[in-house]
């Protein structure tokens, strides 16, 4: 009797135990099926083009039946480039405004109003940018540019464009930046906030200004979160699409200024996937399996960089 | 003290290690039926330890062996045929800090009672009510029964834990340092408690309070380095150990 | 002199640091601003109840009430797989898989996933549920959102868990429990909130999503409850919607934007208020 009991017991918990492992092995599963069939859907894309001529071809034509991942990718790399330029500097010193100066009965207020920008859908975003921001900025910065620096010679044309409307790789680069900014603010947030008071203290005693502690004992005490925030940031900007389908304006052209609308990855696949068939279907594919790779090293060089606890994003 | 004294737990030459670290060496003693056992010593002298072997509670990790005999009513407990989760139910034990579980008073003893299969909620609600008067705190819980056992104060956590092992009936209860996070009140209490409980069970206590060993037990060991030194009388521990280690350490020369 | 001029700087780059939050801010006020004035006007009593109508017809007030009903369906759908599969999945890396190497593995791959490109989703279900099923449909849309819901569920539960003092399984161990038992009695119980909590962002977090929806559930003029068909969503009605010429249809998307943002935000502070009145008093 006692030890059928015990046998239940045993048998419940390896059953239990069982389950669980089952149930977080699907994270991998789910990671290596995505690999397995976004490859194997790309198998005539790269059989037709060819790896690397792909990742250089210019050209994207339905009549011709010939796509190139240059236009794309090229568009990926610089909004996010672009974003994090934006982005840096701004949340660093929402960082340091939150943990510096900030008095203590805002503090929270403030955080979360910063963190509530992440919570924003990017399909907002997305609207945000292309009816309000994207008229305004032609308006504003755009006007503002092309009448001056754009009448530099040599540079001034990469300030001009001709194309009307305001959706723009830089216009995708602002929303993009504002997307990403809660990100890095939040981890360099709690980063700060781990510097040990008696550091910051000492330095004080001897006289250092409250921008000196940050920039001589916080910022290098906290470098390597910082830097992994930042990381991981871009990991998003590479991957955000609905904001970026909305304000990038989707044209598979050549690039002559900040000002000319342009293409993602993720643009062309939210615009083009749903009416894609033969050849086509299988570049996007491609260009989602690049994607996901790219995203994935990214985020591991992160993680495996920092060790990181709960992650930020959550 | 009767020499002829029933005995409830016993180690023979046993050893126990931590990977290769041998913490408890070649400790070979005798736990007498209803009496308060202390087992006292410098940090990192194998006490916890040892008392960590009586239920079984290192099997919880990796690495570890036990060598020799702890006999539990005659019957070696650490062969492979031993239910640990049997054995617990019969040698229950009391931590450092207070462990309530996240739920009411009552749940809280009610879900040691339904391990041990006493599912029948009259029979429960007896149970819980003797456990909590033999711990000595039915009075100051009776009428917030339901409430979450963490809004109870440290000492009342504490003896709300000694119900909840109380319930279930065990032969020995161990504890381990249950008053280091507590007050002086809630220690006194606490001690009282123990010294009452002792004509029901068996209590091994680690403690690394000199004079709360003093008080409270009936005979004291003193272990170092993971070994026995001395085990005796508590009143002759304190007052003429054999050993000149333990005279020492209990003068407070030491530890 | 010289203090003087680290007096400047330290003025200087403070002015900034306050400048810098008074962007972020700006935009949250701007883009919330924006989203007010142009939704709130046109949310109206048939934006709930009539379903889509030709935009041509001006006389025929036309709804969203398919887009609400299909949104939440998705998402009721998707967190009933998800939470079951991410509560076990964390129980298994704060527990069980603890100290293993693969529980590691899984927790920082669980990790990635969680910023993983949702529109990189979308492709994949459609690889595996669309094409071969022959046509978009709403159940490839559920589980879409839900690949995205299962690693922030996953993380959240074992980092609540973990939160658990281990004293409290010891002590459930010295009763006599089992392992399985204690877990579900006491962790459980003791991360409940916790885990209540990641559950809400978790929802939060797909209740806003287009991408992985775009080439799964696709879309539906029509109130759907049928799983196998195309679904309706408020998210890509929006997308829809709003990338139409026609202005009733994009009066009618910035309403739809204004609700489900104003329900993600409220969702959100739940959630904060929830982890602050469980994990900071």
């Amino acid at each position: 009797m006692k030890n059928k009991k015990r046998n239940q017991k045993n048998t419940s918990n390896a059953v239990f135990k069982f389950l669980t492992f089952f149930a977080s092995s699907l994270t991998i599963v789910i990671i290596i099926s995505m690999i397995i069939s976004l490859f194997y859907q790309s198998i005539p894309a790269i059989q037709k083009f060819g790896f690397v001529d792909f990742i250089f071809t210019r050209e994207w034509s339905f009549n011709k039946d010939i796509y190139g991942a240059f236009r794309p990718l090229s568009g990926t790399i610089l909004t996010s480039i672009g974003a994090l330029l934006l982005a840096i500097p701004i949340a660093l010193g929402i960082a340091i405004f939150i943990t510096e100066i900030c008095p203590a009965f805002l503090r929270n207020i403030i955080s979360s109003a910063i963190e509530l920008l992440a919570a924003i859908p990017s399909i907002i975003y997305g609207m945000w940018g292309l009816f309000t921001l994207a008229p305004l900025i032609e308006g504003t910065v755009q006007k503002a540019v092309s009448s001056t620096i754009g009448l530099l010679p040599v540079i001034g044309p990469m300030f001009q464009s001709e194309y009307a409307g305001g959706v723009s790789i830089f216009t995708a680069s602002i929303v993009l930046s504002i997307m990403v900014i809660p990100f890095i603010a939040a981890i360099a947030r709690d980063t700060f906030t781990q510097t040990p008071d008696i550091l910051k203290e000492s330095a004080y005693g001897l006289g250092a200004t409250k921008w000196e502690v940050v920039r001589y004992i916080v910022l290098p005490y906290s470098k390597t979160g910082v830097q992994s925030g930042i990381i991981i940031a871009a990991g998003r900007a590479l991957g955000e699409t609905m904001a970026i389908a909305y304000v990038i304006g989707n044209r598979h052209g050549p690039l002559n200024s900040i000002f000319d609308p342009y293409t993602t990855i993720t643009s062309v696949l939210a615009n083009e996937f749903n009416e894609a068939v033969g050849t086509q279907l299988s570049t996007l594919f491609l260009l989602a399996f690049i994607l996901f790779i790219a995203n994935f090293i990214t985020l591991a060089i992160a993680k495996i960089y920092s060790r990181r606890g709960l992650s930020n994003e959550l | 003290m009767k020499t002829e004294q029933e005995i409830v737990l016993e180690t023979k030459d046993l050893n126990f290690y931590y990977g290769k670290k041998l913490a408890v060496k070649n400790i070979t003693m005798q736990f007498p039926k209803n009496m308060v056992i202390a087992l006292i010593g410098p940090s990192g002298c194998g006490k916890t330890t040892l008392l960590r072997c009586f239920n079984r509670m290192h099997d919880l990790y990796k690495g570890i062996k036990y060598e020799g005999e702890v006999l539990f009513h005659n019957e070696n407990i650490l062969t492979k045929e031993t239910d640990a989760t049997q054995l617990r139910e019969q040698i229950g034990m009391v931590f450092q800090k207070p462990t309530p579980f996240p739920m009411s008073i009552s749940e809280n003893i009610a879900y040691g009672l339904s391990l041990k299969g006493i599912k029948n909620k009259t029979e429960q609600k007896d149970r819980i009510e003797k456990a909590l008067k033999e711990a000595a705190l039915w009075d100051e819980v009776h009428d917030r029964l339901d409430k979450n056992a963490n809004g109870l104060s440290g000492g009342q956590q504490q003896r709300l834990v000694i119900a909840r092992a109380l319930a279930v009936e065990p032969s020995v209860i161990l504890f381990d340092e249950p008053t280091s996070a507590l007050d002086p009140i809630s220690t006194s209490k606490i001690e009282e408690l123990i010294s009452e409980l002792k004509s029901t069970v068996s209590i091994i206590i680690v403690t690394h309070n000199m004079q709360q060993a003093a008080r409270i037990s009936d005979k004291t060991a003193f272990l170092y380095l993971g070994e026995l030194i001395e085990y005796n009388i508590t009143d002759k521990i304190f007052t003429n150990p054999d050993n000149e280690l333990t005279e020492r350490y209990v003068t407070g020369r030491f530890g | 002199m010289n203090y003087k001029l680290r007096k400047i700087k330290n003025v200087v780059v403070l002015s900034l640091s306050v400048g810098a939050t008074g962007i972020g801010l700006f935009f949250l006020g701007f883009i919330l601003f924006d989203l007010i004035s142009k939704g709130f006007s046109s949310i109206n009593i048939e934006l709930f109840t009539v379903d889509q109508t030709p935009p041509i017809l001006d006389d025929v007030k036309g709804g969203l009430r398919h887009a609400f009903i299909g949104q939440i369906i998705l998402t009721v759908v998707a967190t009933l797989i998800a939470v079951p599969l991410g509560l076990l999945g964390g129980t298994y890396l704060a527990e069980y898989g603890r100290h293993k190497r693969i529980g590691r593995v899984i927790s920082m791959l669980a990790d990635i996933s969680v910023s993983m490109p949702s529109i990189i989703v979308g492709t994949f279900v459609y690889a595996i549920l669309v094409k071969p099923l022959g046509g978009y449909n709403g159940f490839a849309g559920a589980i879409a959102l839900a690949i995205i819901m299962l690693p922030v569920i996953t993380r959240t539960t074992e980092e609540m868990l973990k939160l658990v003092p281990w004293t409290l399984r010891e002590a459930a161990f010295a009763l006599g429990a089992s392992y399985n038992n204690l877990i579900v009695k006491v962790v459980w119980r003791g991360a409940a909130t916790g885990i209540f909590t990641g559950v809400l962002l978790a929802i939060a977090r797909v209740a806003g999503e287009t991408a992985p929806l775009l080439f799964t559930s696709f879309n539906n003029t029509q109130l759907s409850f049928d799983l196998t068909k195309p679904m309706p969503s408020l998210t890509v009605s929006i997308y829809q919607y709003a990338s139409s010429p026609y202005s009733s249809w994009i009066n009618m998307a910035w309403a739809a934007a204004l609700i489900i943002t104003v329900a993600i935000l409220i969702l959100n502070l739940i959630g904060k208020w929830l982890i602050n009145w469980r994990y900071k008093s």
